[in-house]
């Protein structure tokens, strides 16, 4: 039977993260439309939504055929490398050490480069601003689909993970249907921190379970996990400003 | 770069941000299972090595990245 302390974090781990990644696609997919019109736009996400929709379709099955040990091991140390390779750019960026992520910088900057693709090539430029929409669309998803059979896959959360997914694409489309401009004011990085230590602390989860560890407490493990990866980041992150003053 | 391949360094990227600290996770994760495995150790105290590892892990690449100017 599953419970709020199985579902939320699952749940919650893919809407977030779904929101960063969706925020980093429909820049993308908004600067095509403004460039070059809507058509291209949705056509190339309906591509880039069917290859990631192809992807689920194919490996969803065989994840059935791996014995749970061996699939929650594997899971689990992608999980750890995903997670904590986030955590440390997010604790980075917080330090001030690397920049924040620009979301109306990208915007230009692929505007640019569609603009440029049409001083250079007259022809074809539907299409080729139709491939840049089904690139962003597929890149960004690939983290999706990552995140959602990682946390859901091995306990039954596929639909609930996919659901928190599919919430995160509602919000940002409605948010961006009405406002029409990248969602700079998002605060990407603060999520990003939130994401990773989520991912790091179901890394450790499902690692540990892989490697035949009973966590005491069960699912409720991971929320001390997560709270000591979130002060693990944090340090991490104080430490890192001190050290980029003095090395400055 | 072809577009496959555009999706081959995405999905490799994913996974090895930073080179050391993706070999130090697999690295403690290997050390884990040895431990608990080959050597006996009690699953929980093999537990503890595998998250304060990655804690420590997590904090050490932070700083180094930090003091090389970050990647």
């Amino acid at each position: 039977m599953l419970t709020w302390s199985t579902v939320a974090p699952a749940v919650t781990a893919a809407f977030l993260a779904s929101l960063v990644e969706v925020v980093e696609a429909f820049t993308i997919v908004l600067a095509v439309a403004t460039l070059r019109g809507w058509r291209p736009a949705a056509v190339g996400t309906a591509a880039g939504l069917a290859v990631l929709a192809g992807i689920v379709v194919l490996l969803g099955p065989l994840l059935d055929r791996i014995p749970i040990a061996s699939l929650q091991l594997a899971i689990g140390i992608l999980l750890l490398l995903f997670g904590m390779g986030w955590l440390r750019k997010a604790s980075l960026r917080a330090a001030g050490v690397i920049p924040l992520h620009d979301e109306d910088a990208i915007f230009t900057a692929e505007a640019d480069q569609l603009s440029e693709q049409a001083r250079q090539q007259q022809r074809n430029l539907g299409w080729a601003a139709g491939i840049t929409a089904l690139k962003a669309v597929v890149l960004e998803g690939l983290e999706v689909v990552f995140i959602v059979i990682a946390v859901g896959a091995g306990r039954g959360l596929l639909v609930p993970a996919s659901l928190g997914a599919l919430a995160a694409c509602a919000l940002v489309l409605a948010i961006g249907a009405v406002v029409h401009r990248p969602l700079s004011r998002v605060p990407e990085n603060i999520l990003k921190f939130g994401v990773g230590v989520m991912l790091s602390a179901f890394g450790v989860f499902w690692t540990g379970e892989g490697l035949g560890i009973g966590w005491p407490g069960q699912d409720l493990a991971l929320l001390l996990f997560a709270a000591l990866f979130l002060g693990a980041g944090l340090i991490g992150s104080v430490f890192a400003r001190k050290l980029a003053a003095e090395f400055a | 770069m072809t577009m496959l391949e555009e999706f081959a360094a995405e999905l490799i990227g994913m996974f090895v941000g930073e080179k050391r600290m993706t070999i130090s996770v697999l690295a403690i994760v290997a050390a884990t299972g040895s431990l608990v495995d080959f050597f006996g150790l009690d699953p929980l105290v093999g537990g503890a090595v595998l998250l304060f590892g990655c804690l420590i892990l997590l904090v050490e690449s932070v700083c180094r990245s930090s003091r090389a100017g970050a990647s």
